[in-house]
């Protein structure tokens, strides 16, 4: 469902067909194509930010309205993916405006040999947060399994005392992993190792080699400080300095640029800054510290942006809230699973065999409600994970059709020998 | 019963004998209710043995049986706690009490198994023991994480270092200077080292002691037998994964960027190339096939969970070497990245099947398709330096003339990169293959019957130098001096000839290529003769002269050849062969002459106005060609 994208592949052919037409702008055209590029920006993240109410199913049980309607939040798996479909579909228009039907030597012109080389600059930045958050979603995955063991425990009947103690062990794991802020997550085990975020990943029920079996007995967890040579990126790299420099030169075009070509590189940069700023947030990722404040926020009276700052300021709310505690990520399921992860601890550590009626029942409810956020990132993570993927070689493939504009531009404005 | 206490669990074929026995205790005992206390005894006896063995129904109403199973079930507990806080493994102590160790937590499992089939009409002592079961059954699952996670670590085996040897191709950077740093000052030729690669035969090594595998499989069957496969697999993805990341410790593979693969200065980005074609080889063609193999080994009962956790263990590695593989991709095309792309696409091409045997199942299709993708890509960025080298080749423009007429670093350069290349020749050939190109040669002809020399590459290969030749004829355009010209382009045709004929090249240039080109320097060697020599050797001609003529020839000549002298001695023909041979043709022709102008005119000129004799013509010529750093005059030196 990507109609954009037949907007790709053989422009350049096109490019050369339309070049000689092209010595008389049509400028009304161009106008009229910008103005649609921004209305459908708007309508993707109004979209985005008040998503329709989902088809009430037929169903008689609350639950099951409840689950579905919490789907289509903001930052649950299921908007987060939504959200990469609108960033592949506003680029494959960006790139259909920026270089269909146009003369390779406008882009390499000012103020454009300074914008193209600034955008491209961002979207190799994007492409390392990508990467890294590719990453972060496979922490995710670890919390999943950490919470469906739990879940397996928990659902055992007769409930014993065994398996309350197994399922607390992946509890506390998890609730831990979970609340970790990334500095806490990069491991203590130094040694070789760069930041990464795998301590989590790597925590086991017990401190592994050093003795850690009679803590894991007692029923307790202990974070194994295990060295991690498994950073995601590189050594040093941080996602909110990465962040940061994406945002450094991005501001709004004024004057004459404001109305032409560099409208929509504007508009595009930062959608792709927010998308990854997004993205960021959303799982847990290298080195955030201050992520809130990099994102600069369009001004306020661009049509198009309305939805785009609403969605920022109700992320960026939660973010600093988040960040006073500690938290692995701000996706929706691992909120709900933080919450429930703790009220099971609890029922956990009152836990007296055989259980009592009324708690159990309780507590089979949130067993149940984990169990299907277990699913719906069973489902969905992965899918996520390809579809970051594929930004990335949109991306990559995006970057090299721009290139290969501007050598061409370079050619045909080089002095001819 | 020893014989019995074997791991779990109990297969499915024996499963079935022992729930049929079952059956035929239980329909025995409902036959008759009035069985004597013996045989009474025994059935139980016979059923309480039989649940040990098979996941079956282990109720027993008598009471008898029931505190027979308690007595049991207590050792059974207690042997399990026993080993809580014990910190040495259980294999350490020996494969009988690893025996009773797995004996016991199956009796508890068994116990459980039993419970859970009938648990309503259990009474209160029986829901107690329950409880305790769960207890020690999750004790004995914690401790066999534990064991899993130390053994596993105490008996890891690395890949052996001389792997890391194989495939490090013609030793270190030949070329890393720029190909746009090559300006018109004299470099000295980068020696090219021999290549000394080894042939190791890969094969899957040992990744842990075999020894320990029966004890790790043990402990997989207990785990998944008991519903902790889960709580096993994470243990071992975890701890095999660690054991990978010390590996690329050793291995020193650094994770880059992008934005730092993109701002890398070349030198650095030229060693991270060669170490993650290395990395990469080793790491799809010995190590993770002998990962993928200890997952087998272990888990092999259980697949497709086998297959999961090896991709959980390689995933993260293999992820970060595609991204390099992109990052570089990234990069633009500059012609001096050719080897090290070409060795990076030769890498990713050849270890394609690996990669589709690694990754065989639907679940780490995307790992193999990404693998498929980036040497499609990495093929196109080689294609495209390829060009951009044959391209720089030709805008490769000098604004003075190479002084001395040396052989030019633009050959040098690229006659040394053009012999690294036959390394790549089954690549090259199936990436240039659709390549149109213009080639000298094109068709079979005269003595050439290698069909190297008609492949993709040599054609390629011989339109690089065709496009040298032009380069080299412009610069040589580029000399006031016309023999100095024809020294440059001799020098420099020389030096490709000897560098195709003293190298792999030589198959794929061919022997019609090398003859052509031997001719052609040869030819520059007369016309050098002809352009210096002709004017000055008709000086030397006899016209039946009067003494004053003949005097003034000789002294004309003397001049011409104090300037030749003065010039040619600081001109250079680095190769001293080509240089003796020079200097015998051309003093074959001079000394010549001259010998029969002095005997046939020495007498009437005058020995006062001779200043040469033949002796002295013919060292003097030895100077020639000789690269000397500052002006040598005759006149002072040489005068008698």
């Amino acid at each position: 469902m990507r109609p954009a994208q037949d907007n790709q592949g053989s422009f350049l052919g096109r490019i050369s067909i339309r070049r000689n037409q092209f010595v008389d702008v049509n400028n009304e055209q161009e106008q009229e194509d910008l103005e649609l590029f921004q209305k459908h920006i708007a309508d993707r993240f109004t979209e985005l930010l008040s998503p329709p109410p989902p088809p009430q199913p037929p169903s008689d049980e609350a639950n099951t309205v409840a689950s579905v309607a919490a789907t289509e939040q903001i930052m649950s798996v299921t908007w987060l993916r939504k959200l990469m479909d609108v960033f592949l579909c506003c680029e494959a228009e960006f790139k259909a405006i920026l270089l269909m039907g146009r003369d390779p030597t406008q882009i390499s012109k000012p103020p454009f040999d300074r914008l193209v080389p600034e955008m491209l600059d961002r979207s190799i930045k994007a492409l390392d947060i990508c990467t890294a958050v590719v990453n972060g979603i496979d922490s995710v995955r670890h919390y999943q399994r950490l919470a469906e063991i739990a879940v397996r425990a928990l659902e055992q009947r007769p409930l014993g005392d065994g398996n309350v103690r197994r399922a607390k062990r992946a509890l506390a794991n998890l609730v831990i992993a979970l609340s970790l802020e990334d500095k806490e997550n990069v491991s203590g085990g130094g040694g070789g190792g760069g930041g990464g975020n795998k301590t989590t990943e790597r925590s086991w029920s017990f401190g592994r080699r050093s003795g850690g079996s009679s803590a894991a007995s007692k029923g307790g967890a202990t974070i194994g400080q295990l060295k991690s040579t498994s950073w995601a990126v590189g050594r040093n790299w941080s996602a909110a300095k990465q962040i940061h420099a994406m945002t450094a030169n991005l501001t709004p075009p004024r004057g004459n640029e404001a109305a032409g070509l560099p409208q929509p590189m504007f508009i595009m940069s930062t959608v792709m800054v927010f998308v990854m700023w997004v993205l960021t947030a959303a799982v847990p990722c290298q080195e955030r510290s201050g992520l809130a404040n990099h994102l600069p926020v369009p001004p306020k009276h661009l049509n198009w942006a309305q939805s785009l700052i609403g969605i920022h300021e109700k992320i960026g709310d939660e973010w600093k809230k988040k960040e006073k505690k500690g938290s692995a990520g701000l996706m929706e399921e691992m909120t709900r699973m933080e919450k429930l992860g703790h009220s099971l601890m609890e029922f956990a550590d009152g836990f007296h065999y055989p259980a009592e009626k009324d708690a159990a029942e309780s507590a089979a409810t949130q067993v149940a409600e984990m169990a299907e956020i277990c699913r719906r990132m069973e489902e969905e993570l992965v899918p996520l994970q390809q579809q970051i993927r594929e930004v990335f070689h949109r991306i990559v493939r995006s970057r090299a059709e721009i290139l290969e504009v501007l050598e061409q531009a370079g050619k045909l404005s080089a002095p001819v020998v | 019963m020893a014989e019995f206490e074997s791991k779990l669990p109990v297969s499915g074929g024996k499963n079935h004998v022992f729930e049929a026995c079952h059956h035929v205790v239980k329909a025995l005992r409902a036959s008759d209710n009035n069985l004597d206390a013996n045989l009474r005894k025994l059935l139980s006896d016979l059923e309480s043995h039989l649940s040990t063995f098979g996941m079956v129904d282990t109720k027993v109403e008598e009471d008898t049986g029931f505190s027979d199973m308690d007595e049991r079930f207590k050792e059974a507990v207690k042997r399990i706690l026993g080993w809580e806080t014990n910190q040495s493994t259980i294999l350490e102590a020996g494969p009988s009490e690893a025996n009773h160790f797995f004996q016991a937590l199956y009796e508890v499992q068994t116990f459980l198994m039993g419970f859970k089939a009938f648990p309503i009409k259990t009474n209160l002592k029986e829901k107690d023991v329950y409880n305790q079961a769960t207890v020690a059954l999750d004790i004995a699952m914690v401790r066999l994480e534990k064991e899993l996670c130390d053994v596993l670590y105490q008996h890891k085996q690395h890949i052996k270092p001389e792997y890391l040897a194989v495939s490090s191709r013609g030793k270190d950077i030949v070329y890393d200077e720029s190909f746009v740093s090559l300006d018109d000052e004299v470099v000295v030729e980068a020696s090219s080292l021999e290549d000394d690669e080894q042939t190791l035969g890969f094969q899957a090594a040992d990744m842990v002691d075999p020894l320990i595998i029966p004890h790790i499989k043990a402990i997989a069957n207990a785990m998944f037998a008991c519903d902790y496969g889960r709580a096993f697999r994470e243990a071992f993805i975890s701890v095999r994964r660690e054991a990978l990341d010390e590996y690329m410790i050793t291995l020193e593979l650094e994770r880059l960027s992008c934005v730092e693969v993109l701002q890398m200065d070349w030198e650095d980005l030229n060693c991270a190339m060669r170490k993650w074609t290395k990395v990469l080889k080793i790491i799809t063609q010995v190590y993770l096939p002998s990962e993928k193999r200890l997952c087998e080994q272990i888990l092999g009962d259980f697949d497709p969970i086998s297959t999961a956790c090896f991709i959980e263990i390689s995933k993260d590695l293999i992820l970060s070497l595609l991204n390099f593989g992109e990052a570089v991709s990234l990069r633009s095309c500059q012609p001096e990245m050719l080897e090290s792309f070409l060795s990076m696409y030769e890498v990713s091409a050849e270890i394609l099947l690996d990669v589709d045997n690694l990754f065989s199942e639907e679940t780490g299709s995307f790992l193999r398709m990404a693998f498929h993708e980036l040497s499609k890509k990495l093929a196109n960025r080689t294609t495209t330096t390829f060009l951009k080298f044959k391209n720089a080749i030709a805008a490769n423009e000098s604004s003075r003339a190479f002084p001395g007429g040396g052989i030019h670093h633009l050959t040098r350069y690229v006659m040394n990169y053009l012999k690294l290349l036959p390394k790549y020749t089954d690549a090259l050939n199936s990436l240039l293959e659709n390549l149109e190109v213009d080639d000298s040669i094109p068709e079979k002809t005269g003595q050439d019957i290698l069909p190297s020399t008609f492949s993709p590459m040599a054609r390629h290969l011989r339109s690089i130098v065709t496009t040298l030749e032009s380069s080299l004829e412009r610069k040589a355009q580029l000399y006031a001096d016309e023999s100095l010209k024809f020294i440059f382009l001799m020098n420099n045709f020389h030096y490709m000839v000897q560098k195709v004929k003293g190298s792999e090249l030589r198959h794929f240039f061919g022997d019609e290529w090398i003859r052509k080109h031997i001719a052609r320097y040869q030819h520059n060697v007369t016309d050098y003769e002809r352009s210096t020599w002709s004017s000055i050797l008709s000086l030397l001609k006899d016209n039946n002269d009067s003494v004053s003529t003949l005097r003034e020839r000789c002294r004309l000549f003397c001049l011409a050849f104090d300037d030749v002298y003065k010039n040619q001695t600081r001109w250079s023909v680095p190769d001293p062969e080509l240089r003796d041979d020079l200097h015998i043709s051309t003093s074959v022709k001079v000394v010549q002459s001259y010998r029969g102008f002095i005997g046939r005119n020495a007498a009437r000129i005058g020995d006062r106005h001779i200043r040469y004799t033949c002796e002295d013509i013919e060292n003097l010529l030895l100077d020639l060609f000789e690269c000397l750093p500052s002006p040598r005059s005759l006149r002072s030196s040489r005068r008698r």
